[in-house]
């Protein structure tokens, strides 16, 4: 009776806390489907992200034309023609003056140089400008594109000059241009037997911020906590022989049928509202039991951060402040606002070191990765050792104060 | 009821309270009063086994404080001096949460909350969100959280602070219903003299962590020595040539008169300057003795704003 009565006193607290509800549901359910959408087309086989690139086309001849074509093929550049007398310099200062990432120019001899393999000049055909803000990986990409597709052209070229001499040798010509194509296959692979699944933005998306979300939970808990102290609450209650164990089992338990209903709340935006804007709708995985671990995880953890936060701020300011820096140090340094994978190595080594990081990853298992249970026990084991000690920390700090 | 022997409690060296030694009868309506820092909130908050004594022995309806906290806590209860609830809760919520911590349920829980309603004529707001309230309206919703669990001992540490005449007036009647007929007893502080002398039946005075006075209000406030002059509202001017004599001790509407060498010269003097101001006497009381004076006279008038952190 006691701890319904604590659970229907918490609720509206919440539900009246106009700022807790903009917090924990609002803020996450928004995050989540301006992430779904942005990203979704990195994740996507249907992918319309594509980066635009100036082209001046000299080519006296046709093949450019043909070379232009299927480089767009590969859906990551879009070529944005000038007149082809425009000079080099005037497209180097469109390139900067227009935002561009690359500009190139197809040299006049280009068509030449395709046809004729054993042609050799010194004047290379494709001149590339790059603006410096681009990244490398970027940079390597468009070359590496340019180049094969290049040789491609070269080749067929040949094959087709030296035709008659295959066909009489029994090659057939349009199988050795096709040999060219790639041979590499990708595949996702998952921790259990799975329908092929691609992974998706809202895949991506749903699990860091409603981590991040669920770590917020020290707005509520500390501005309560504060206040029950400040208006002697606390004290109140110490009087009717509420124990500290008692108090914070009592602020445990609520929040985490809050964080709960947050757990529910964001992967039904997922399934359901995400679908609704266009994106993808999330798929939860398999393992109902390996998520409810996780999310307690993540709650248990979260609550026992806030709780010791509360517990050592004495104005709802300070906790609000302290709490709010160490969730967005904690997420960045997570891979909730920046995915890890771009991070650099030692910046990857430091990110172990947040909790949300090892919350991210135990929903990672189970949304991405197909995982189980056994799948999510270390990062759970983590998260739960890692909040104990702060609620031991905590019991400490409250024994110090006289009036809990 | 309550028995405190060789009462100590100190923080960080310095003593809060020393060799406290009181004796509340059960029933009884005792008025604690003291400046600032005195130690009154430290006294209660030890009863209230909110904090622990560092030495001494107290008992309390027979139950030694140390062992068995927990039955003297469910016999108990304390209405701090700060509004102690949830003030983005009803009245209503507030009552059923605070009444389910006491164990009530069901009906008993219902019947409780109905009585601490009506105890705090709530009845017309008990649904609104307590920080639409006036401070009164806090007040009396503070006080009806104390009553929830029909205590035999009721705490009240300045239960009227910052409040209207009219709901300071409704509590205090309120304390005096209670324990006229529940007979409970009530422990009560306040800064408010006038107050004390209203509502308890017996007074301790504390001063620098110790009991400077304790006893009946009748005895302490009987001196054969004094008379009290009541008379009607008295001009400034009136005032301030009464209060240039010594042996005096002069309020808007009283004047009290030590019964010292000058009582017959002192005695003239008030009515003659009263007679010239055109002030009408309304009562002469032998025998009575003002409880602020006693007050100021044994806690002397030092200031004491620098000292109320651990009071």
């Amino acid at each position: 009776m006691k701890l319904l009565y604590t659970l229907k006193k918490e609720f509206l607290l919440i539900t009246r806390d106009i700022h807790a509800v903009t917090v924990l549901f609002i803020m996450p359910a928004v995050f989540i489907m301006i992430m779904s959408l942005a990203m979704r087309d990195l994740f996507e086989l249907n992918n319309t992200v594509h980066i635009d690139v100036l082209a001046v086309n000299r080519d006296a001849g046709k093949k450019s034309g043909e070379f232009l074509k299927a480089i767009e093929e590969l859906r990551t550049f879009k070529f944005h023609l000038l007149e082809k007398d425009v000079a080099t310099e005037k497209v180097k200062e469109q390139m900067l003056s227009r935002d561009y990432k690359f500009a190139l120019v197809i040299g006049e001899n280009f068509s030449a140089i395709v046809e004729d393999i054993e042609k050799e000049e010194d004047q290379k055909p494709l001149a590339l400008f790059v603006n410096p803000a681009v990244n490398l990986q970027t940079q390597m990409i468009l070359t590496n594109a340019l180049d094969g597709r290049l040789a491609k052209l070269r080749k067929d070229a040949f094959i087709d000059r030296i035709g008659e001499v295959l066909a009489a040798a029994g090659i057939d010509e349009k199988k050795l241009k096709a040999a060219e194509e790639s041979r590499v296959e990708v595949q996702y692979v998952y921790k259990e037997a799975r329908a092929a699944k691609v992974p998706s933005a809202v895949q991506q998306s749903v699990p860091a911020w409603l981590v991040f979300s669920m770590f917020f939970i020290v707005i509520p808990i500390s501005n309560t906590f504060i206040s029950e102290r400040g208006q002697g609450t606390l004290m109140r209650l110490k009087s009717m022989n509420v124990s500290r164990v008692a108090l914070i089992i009592g602020k445990m338990v609520p929040y985490l049928f809050v964080n709960a209903i947050q757990v529910i709340l964001m992967i039904a935006i997922g399934v359901y509202a995400v679908p609704l804007l266009g994106g993808t709708p999330l798929t939860v995985g398999d393992s109902l039991g390996g998520l409810a671990l996780i999310a307690a995880s993540v709650s248990f953890s979260a609550i026992s951060v806030a709780l010791l936060i509360a517990s050592l701020a004495r104005t709802t300011e300070q906790a609000t402040t302290i709490g709010g820096v160490l969730n967005i140090i904690f997420g960045a340094l997570g891979g909730i606002m920046v995915p890890k994978f771009v991070m650099p190595g030692f910046m990857q080594e430091i990110a172990h070191l947040s909790p949300m990081s090892w919350g991210l990853e135990g929903f990672l298992d189970i949304f991405l990765r197909n995982g189980n249970v056994s799948d999510v026990l270390p990062e759970s084991l983590s998260l739960l050792i890692f909040g104990t000690a702060m609620l031991i920390c905590t019991m400490i700090a409250l024994k110090k104060q006289r009036e809990v | 009821m309550i028995s405190i022997k060789h009462l100590y409690k100190s923080y960080h060296g310095k003593s809060i309270l020393y060799d406290i030694q009181l004796s509340v009868r059960r029933g009884s309506i005792m008025g604690l009063l003291g400046p600032n820092g005195a130690g009154k909130t430290t006294l209660i908050s030890i009863l209230t086994g909110i904090i622990e004594k560092d030495d001494g022995e107290i008992t309390i309806g027979g139950l030694d404080l140390e062992r068995e906290m927990g039955r003297i806590q469910s016999l108990c209860s304390y209405v701090p001096q700060t509004l102690a609830f949830y003030t983005r809760l009803s009245a209503f919520e507030n009552l059923e949460y605070f009444g389910s911590l006491w164990g009530l349920k069901g009906k008993k829980l219902k019947e409780r909350m109905a009585f601490c309603i009506d105890a705090g004529s709530m009845e017309a707001f008990v649904h609104k969100r307590v920080d639409t309230f006036s401070g009164g309206m806090k007040r009396r919703l503070n006080l009806a959280i104390g009553l929830l669990n029909e205590p035999d001992i009721l705490y009240l540490d300045e239960p009227t602070v910052g409040v209207d005449a009219q709901s300071r007036n409704y509590i205090l009647e309120t304390i005096r219903k209670i324990n006229r007929e529940r007979g409970t007893t009530v422990i009560y502080t306040s800064h408010y003299m006038d107050e004390i002398e209203q509502v308890a039946d017996e007074i301790a005075v504390i001063d620098e962590g110790r009991i400077v006075l304790h006893g009946s209000k009748q005895a302490l406030l009987t001196h054969a020595d004094a008379v009290l002059i009541s008379v009607e509202p008295m001009t400034e001017a009136a005032v301030g040539v009464l209060r240039q004599r010594g042996g005096l001790q002069v309020k808007a509407d009283n004047v009290h008169v030590e019964r010292d060498e000058r009582f017959n010269e002192n005695m003239a003097a008030v009515f003659a300057v009263l007679h010239d101001h055109g002030v009408r006497v309304k009562d002469i009381v032998f025998g009575h003795r003002n409880l602020e004076a006693l007050f100021l006279k044994l806690t002397s008038s030092r200031l004491r704003d620098d000292e109320g952190q651990n009071g």
